[in-house]
């Protein structure tokens, strides 16, 4: 060993401790803050029971199964709001699913190639735009246009059906369950589109190959062999969007009509869990009444909590499956 | 060279002669390496020596275990939980697979450079400062003078010195991997693993490559695993033929390509099989 | 029909029909747009710039709840950005199989799509209520919530795709851990890290529901974090929803600058996420 390296020897080794140090150090930081996050989530669940607990406490389990909404006598239900946070996210999907598998179909199967990456790109900006923006929208323009052609139309025809007419009844207001689903619907749609694409695009293409070299065609191709393979994918996609749409708050809360109040026709106004919240609990007047509102928070909560740990569980199977 | 301020130095062993020729005493001697990838025993029961100044191979098929004793001797495998070694391997007399070793300091000692280039993401002269200013402090010209100096030894001076603040990611391939054999050599290591460092080179760049082998030699203690027979053959003084985790031979390279004492080390070397 | 004929049919129809989607879709989304661009653009004008927040019935412009904005995103960037990349690079480089990092993936992915309101009730709960008054300090913590899953979720897997061979290339060095993870890999990484702190910024840039019960809305112009703070997302759901013309107006106004806003963010991310990591 040289001179000059049995000097360094002394430097080398408070260095090397240094960094010893330094090594606990980061990882105890990086663990703190990953730890925060569970705290964050453990934190909102706290959180939202102690704020429920009066409310809960008060009135029960019969809570959830009544839809009398009144801050006068404080008798507080939550059951209108969680039938109109299922019905217009239900409305949201039915609509929504079909478009958006269409769209995602397109882009990977018919669109030509000078297409595909403009169209697709601007279907992920339009997932990104705020929801907000659906929201006055639907107030200023759908709204009234629904009022003014559409409902009559449907009143005409579908309401006079026997059975479901009663579906389509009533005077005509615009705002509604139908309106608010409709809204969503357009809002969810570009994001579960997008994640339908780069789920179909996970397909190998040697297998996508094999079946066309079998003649099959391209309906077939997609329809037998496409959907099949990402089946885990596009149900997890497909239940992330219903996590969204039932979480939503702005593209609802405009039109909805904030009636607490279940009516069988869907045509007719209605509320939700999160348009309750955004409109009422900054003017809430009283314990009782922001306890209720926190109790619909939770509920809702448990709600996307399970629809959302679903959908991981899903998108978890196609991961394994393509060995990503 | 001591990782531990406070161990002394071993007795001299019996063969070294009074004047202690680096030859006669070997730089690392490995004794009863076993390695175990979970419960994969991926080396077994491996001897042998690296005797300093000097360039030792390892041969043999794919999956017989050389990269893997490469990688026993900085301990790069302890990143990797599920991987570890027994028995001993003794650097300059001291056991570096003793627990409670510090890592940093062996590997500061050792150098490593791997099959494909892999330059960090910084300019050409942080790459080689990286190493040196883990564990030394100097003046900015002292510092500058190291970087060239080390350039200078790795051949990649001339080419790289108007541009030292271009991004390593600029080079070309061969020069990536000069660029990693001049940030290890930086730090002035007294041992050099180089596993497989051409085998992703072009053949021009590849025979730069052994020709710094060479002109490093006469400085450093270096280990070289290659699929190459003909490097092996070109560049080395001693080699290590290994067969499924086994050393089959081990001996002057000139001895093992022209009369190997095994059977297996003469079909692999005519090509029989691998 | 024959069969051969009959799945022609169905090809067809089906082809068509996701044409039809597609363009019913479209047709929709961009009729949005359109409105957006159209009532908006009237409601710009240098006043909405340099005014405040009028009372209803009188004009103005948007200039608090524009500073507001800023400053309440800039704050829950500044919170959630450091956190979202620490708590990343736990989850990337010390636990990559570990059951707790497991279960920090998973929850953080709760989190990343749990409902924005719930997050704005939760703040409201810890922070609001024992303050006692609504703060922008409030409302920047609502929207840092927001912020550190994405930032999280993008940290691991752009750490992830940084080859071993690199960080074994600097252990074998003599490099301690953090000086790797440090030195080479955020580098190696931050172009894709940086992407993911402005898709960040970009969701909370519109987000409304957090701010509701957390920074509130202010009709004058204030600096106070620890007061409400005028912010556009509050601002325009409270004048669209009110029957005042002039507040409807702004209410466009400020759609169409926040819509911009989110835009930009989000095709500079992409630009950046497209720019070549070779920087010669």
């Amino acid at each position: 060993m040289t001179v000059q390296t049995a000097g360094m020897a002394r430097a080398e080794i408070d260095r090397a401790r240094a960094g010893a140090i330094g090594d606990r150090v980061f990882r105890g930081l990086t663990f703190l803050f990953a730890l925060l996050v569970l705290l964050i989530l453990g934190g909102v669940i706290a959180a939202l029971m102690i704020g429920a607990w009066p409310a809960l406490h008060t009135f029960g389990l019969g809570f959830v199964a009544t839809q009398v909404w009144n801050p006068v006598t404080q008798q507080f239900g939550a059951l209108a709001s969680i039938y109109g946070t299922l019905v217009t996210s239900a409305v949201a999907m039915l609509i929504g699913i079909p478009v958006a598998a269409g769209v995602a179909v397109f882009i990977t199967e018919i669109c030509p190639i000078w297409l595909k990456r403009p169209l697709a790109t601007m279907i992920e900006l339009l997932a990104a735009i705020p929801s907000i923006i659906y929201g006055i929208w639907g107030l200023f323009v759908f709204a009234p246009f629904v009022q003014q052609y559409i409902q009559p139309a449907i009143i005409a025809t579908l309401g006079n059906l026997p059975g479901i007419g009663a579906l389509f009844a009533g005077p005509p207001l615009g705002i509604g369950v139908l309106t608010a689903g409709f809204i969503l619907a357009i809002m969810v749609l570009p994001f579960i589109s997008s994640i339908m694409r780069d789920v179909f695009e996970t397909v190998p293409p040697m297998i996508k190959e094999s079946a066309y070299g079998l003649g099959a065609t391209r309906a077939e191709v997609v329809w037998r062999v496409v959907l099949p393979y990402t089946r885990a994918g596009v149900i997890g996609g497909i239940m992330l969007g219903l996590g969204r749409a039932l979480g939503e708050t702005m593209a609802v809360t405009f039109v909805i009509g904030n009636a607490h109040h279940i009516s069988v026709s869907i045509l007719q106004p209605g509320t939700t869990i999160s348009a309750s919240l955004a409109n009422e609990f900054t003017e809430a007047v009283g314990d009782l009444y922001r306890s209720s509102l926190i109790a619909l928070g939770l509920i809702l909560f448990i709600i996307t909590f399970i629809v959302l740990a679903m959908a991981k569980f899903m998108l978890l199977r196609l991961q394994q499956r393509s060995g990503g | 060279m001591s990782l531990s301020p406070l161990a002394t130095q071993p007795t001299v062993s019996a063969t070294m002669a009074p004047h202690s020729a680096a030859a006669a005493r070997p730089k690392v001697e490995i004794r009863h390496l076993d390695f175990y990838y979970g419960a994969n025993h991926a080396l077994k029961d491996i001897s042998l020596l690296l005797q300093d100044k000097s360039v030792t191979a390892f041969i043999g098929p794919s999956g017989c275990g050389k990269s893997t004793l490469l990688r026993v001797l900085n301990r790069i495998y302890e990143l990797y939980p599920g991987q570890r070694a027994t028995g001993e391997v003794l650097v300059d007399g001291e056991n570096i697979l003793a627990p409670g070793l510090d890592l940093n300091l062996l590997r500061a000692k050792i150098g490593m450079v791997f099959q494909k280039p892999t330059p960090f993401p910084m300019s050409i002269r942080d790459n080689i400062a990286f190493g040196i200013r883990l564990y030394e402090k100097l003046p900015q010209s002292e510092l500058d003078d190291r970087i060239e100096q080390a350039l200078r030894r790795a051949a990649l001076w001339d080419e790289v010195k108007d541009k030292l603040k271009q991004s390593g990611l600029s080079l070309s391939g061969g020069q990536q991997q000069r660029l990693c054999i001049a940030r290890a050599i930086a730090v002035r290591p007294e041992i050099l693993l180089l596993d497989e460092p051409a085998s992703a080179l072009d053949p021009i760049s590849t025979q730069r490559i052994e020709e710094l082998i060479d002109e490093l030699k006469p400085d450093f203690c270096i280990a070289i695993v290659t699929h190459n027979m003909q490097q092996a053959a070109r560049c080395s003084n001693y080699t290590a033929f290994m067969y499924l985790g086994e050393l089959v031979e081990f001996d002057e390279t000139e001895t093992i390509f022209t009369h190997p004492k095994e059977r297996r080390t003469e079909d692999y070397i005519t090509g029989r099989f691998g | 029909m024959g069969i051969y004929a009959r799945r022609r049919l169905t090809n067809l129809l089906v082809m068509g029909l996701s044409i039809a989607a597609t363009g019913f879709g479209l047709v929709w989304l961009i009729l949005v747009l359109w409105t957006l661009l159209s009532e908006g653009v009237s409601a710009l004008s240098p006043a909405l710039f340099s005014q405040m927040t009028p009372p209803p019935g009188s004009s103005g412009g948007l200039l608090n709840a524009i500073f507001g904005s800023v400053v309440i995103t800039l704050i829950a960037t500044a919170i959630g950005t450091p956190t979202g990349v620490l708590a990343g690079t736990f989850l990337a480089e010390y636990s990559r199989r570990s059951r707790f990092g497991e279960v920090v993936r998973f929850i953080n992915d709760i989190l990343l799509s749990a409902p924005s309101i719930i997050v704005g009730l939760f703040v409201y709960v810890i922070l609001v209520v024992p303050m006692g008054h609504f703060s922008a300090w409030a409302g920047a913590v609502a929207l840092a919530i927001i912020v550190i899953p994405v930032v999280v979720r993008t940290t691991e897997d752009m750490l992830n795709l940084v080859p071993n061979a690199l960080r074994e290339a600097a252990c074998a060095l003599g490099a301690p851990r953090w000086r790797v993870i440090v030195t080479v890999c955020y580098r190696a990484a931050v172009q894709g890290m940086l992407t993911g702190v402005i898709l960040a910024v970009a969701r909370i840039a519109g987000e409304t529901a957090p701010l509701l019960f957390t920074a509130l809305n202010n009709q004058f112009w204030s600096t106070d974090l620890n007061a409400p703070m005028a912010n556009l997302p509050v601002v325009i759901f409270q004048f669209a929803m009110s029957p005042y013309s002039d507040w409807q107006a702004l209410a466009w106004g400020g759609a169409l600058l926040i819509t911009i806003a989110v835009l930009c963010l989000n095709i500079g991310a992409r630009l950046l996420a497209s720019w070549s990591t070779f920087k010669p």
